[in-house]
């Protein structure tokens, strides 16, 4: 078969033409990173993304964004397509606060600089440093805002519990809430920390606890799920809904009275600060290990800050 | 790929060797089969190998590398092809990823590795009896009991440590190797556990008579019956296989993560069954094979690389994934129908 011939033919020029490019120095002067995200299907991480692109291109360099799309293994094979270009560092946020060892212990192999941004992870020495939102703090003003609007509230909690930082603001949360004895929780149950993920969640949650008349959804799309749920069993205006985010989404459930707060993050702060501590650490400054990033508590009084940040 | 017609030939025993020469013939008009295959490898291999910066995709630890990333993905395929090959289908695998994962990490600190080993393959394995006896036994077509399966396999996982991610600890040295020891400082052991699987799947298919008779109950099942072929017993043992498959398969996947994670494989069984299908196994059983499907699982693997260091963009990835796929496949059948016309 003349075409099998050829195709041979094609793949043994191309390993020759790419074991002849592998003399050439490493770069064409163009540095380049890559980031691994959790998932894209969430405003919060596209504007991180958008942040930490901006520092990155204004400085000449190129980033690659892939989505993990909540799955281990699919991130930690981008994770490895990422280091195989030997970039000058990798961003990750990790599905699984576990699972990414395995690619943190391949990044130090190669050398890489690994740096964490949003969801911290359970082995904070095999990496750089780690940028996320004060989550602990946020979940505690999430509770504070519940308890002054309802001081006897009956609470559900969607999780999403695979997270770290999430697992840090529920933390927040029933800090504060030691504070204020007459608030009870009735459950905890796993939201996804999606709107299609938290909506049937929060359906069944309302059908089986008649007296529920608070919610802390983990992120505003959780927490978009959880009113839309509300909306069809007809107890808008009766279930107070506090989460932690502040996207425009969550802003304009604010303004329509849907939503009682949310504790604003933010993501592109998060993505310029990462990156600018990755040129730090290439150009050979010190960087922290652990950064906070302060949130906001946004309620309808503050409101209008979100929507016209939004804006431009 | 084109075996259908050994399938014919009606046999006594079940799993007596049918002869290596005959092992040998069917590989190699499989491999002709395949030809088109290999060269859509080979056009993708030229194509990344310009596209990505600096020709860093054709070099030996990338390519390692993929063989890596494709082995679980291909393992759960192997088992899939046998299953889609007699004309069922089984949904549940990416679910019994995820508990072959919990039972066996759980299992490693009170009754060590080689407990969890066998934990891990044999919950897969019931997991597929379950499966294989009801589309034995019962009118219910696979698709609902493997959907059904897949349902019960989660609620399962997600029962074990409250959903969250199960660790696995620092001194399960064994488990740990599972997925992430390198044979000769080279050679990851998710790669050598694919190639065990991979040769295993292609002898008890193209090589045995218990083989031949998949390709029978495949191509007619009420042939096949009238020959005296024992369908049910085949039936059970292909979804045990496919099950124990994906229980291995789970563990690679926990061992790779140091963890076993309840909401893993979620969507897997959809890419093993891409890979299946590309690889030139028919959806209506009786034609398909083994090798087919490793080469589907490496194209779909050199997509999801090369594409993600090209720096495409992820909306991207999955159209361009799609297109192949539809397109490998339309390739296929019209092809097979131009051989038809021509016999």
């Amino acid at each position: 078969m003349r075409w099998y011939t050829v195709g041979v033919t094609a793949v043994v020029l191309a390993f020759w033409a790419g074991c002849r490019s592998t003399e050439q120095p490493s770069s064409d002067g163009v540095r380049l990173f890559g980031v691994s995200f959790q998932t894209m299907n969430n405003p919060f991480f596209v504007e991180l993304n958008e942040g930490l692109k901006g520092v990155i291109e204004a400085r000449g360099g190129r980033l690659i964004t892939l989505d993990a799309q909540w799955n281990s293994l699919k991130q930690k094979n981008d994770v490895a397509d990422l280091l195989q270009q030997n970039p000058s560092a990798v961003f990750i946020n990790p599905v699984n606060w576990e699972g990414i060892k395995g690619s943190l212990l391949e990044a130090r192999r190669k050398n890489v600089p690994v740096i964490i941004v949003d969801a911290p992870v359970s082995e904070p020495d095999l990496v750089l440093c780690q940028v996320a939102s004060d989550n602990f703090e946020a979940g505690r003003l999430a509770c504070e805002s519940l308890a002054k609007a309802n001081p006897r509230a009956k609470i559900v909690i969607l999780h999403l519990s695979v997270n770290r930082a999430c697992i840090d603001r529920v933390e927040g949360f029933k800090a504060e809430m030691a504070k204020h004895p007459g608030l009870k929780v009735l459950d905890i149950q796993e939201g996804k920390g999606s709107t299609e993920g938290a909506r049937p969640v929060m359906r069944d949650l309302l059908g089986r606890f008649p007296e529920l008349d608070a919610v802390f959804p983990i992120n505003d799309p959780s927490a978009l799920g959880a009113i839309s749920a509300i909306e069809a069993a007809g107890r808008i205006g009766q279930v107070t809904v506090v989460t932690v985010d502040g996207s425009r989404e969550g802003a304009l459930a604010i303004q329509a009275g849907k939503l009682h707060a949310t504790v604003a993050q933010f993501p592109r702060e998060i993505g310029r600060i990462a990156g600018e501590k990755a040129y730090d650490h290439l150009e050979g400054k010190p960087v922290e290990k652990d950064i906070k990033v302060p949130v906001k508590l946004i309620t309808k009084e503050n409101v209008h800050e979100i929507l016209n940040a939004s804006k431009k | 790929m084109r075996n259908a017609e050994h399938g014919n030939r009606t046999s006594k025993g079940t799993l007596a060797l049918s002869g290596w020469r005959q092992l040998i013939a069917t590989l190699v008009s499989a491999a002709q089969g395949l030809l088109p295959l290999l060269l859509a490898i080979a056009v993708l291999l030229v194509l990344f190998s310009l596209w990505v910066p600096q020709g860093r995709f054709l070099r030996f630890d990338n390519l390692i590398d993929l063989a890596q990333q494709v082995s679980v993905n291909a393992i759960l395929a192997f088992g899939l092809t046998l299953v889609i090959l007699i004309g069922g289908i089984d949904l549940s695998v990416g679910a019994v990823v995820a508990v072959a994962g919990v039972v066996s990490v759980s299992l490693l600190t009170p009754a060590g590795p080689v407990v969890a080993f066998l934990g891990g393959i044999g919950i897969g394995a019931l997991f597929g009896l379950f499966n294989g006896l009801f589309a034995a036994r019962t009118l219910m077509p696979p698709f609902i009991i493997t959907l059904a399966t897949m349902l019960v396999a989660r609620g399962f996982a997600l029962g074990f440590n409250e959903s969250r991610p199960l660790p696995v600890g620092e001194e399960q040295h064994l488990f740990l190797s599972l997925g992430n020891a390198r044979w000769w400082g080279w050679l990851p052991m998710p790669v050598i556990l694919m190639l065990v699987v991979f040769v295993f799947s292609t002898i008890l298919l193209h090589g045995t008579r218990f083989g031949q008779h998949l390709f029978a109950i495949g191509g007619n099942r009420e042939a096949a019956r009238l020959a005296g072929i024992a369908i049910a017993t085949h039936e059970v043992l292909v979804y045990v296989f496919c099950g124990a498959c994906a229980g291995l398969a789970g563990m690679i996947h926990a061992s790779q993560l140091y963890s076993a994670e309840p909401a893993a494989g979620q969507g897997y069984e959809l890419s093993a069954i891409a890979a299946v299908v590309l690889g030139g196994t028919s959806f209506s059983g009786g034609v398909g094979s083994v090798p087919g499907t490793l080469v589907g699982a490496i194209i779909i693997g050199i997509l999801d690389k090369g594409l993600n260091q090209a720096g495409v963009h992820f909306s991207l990835q999955y159209i361009v994934k799609g297109g192949v796929i539809l397109a490998a496949v339309w390739y296929d059948v019209f092809r097979r129908r131009v051989k038809s016309r021509q016999a």
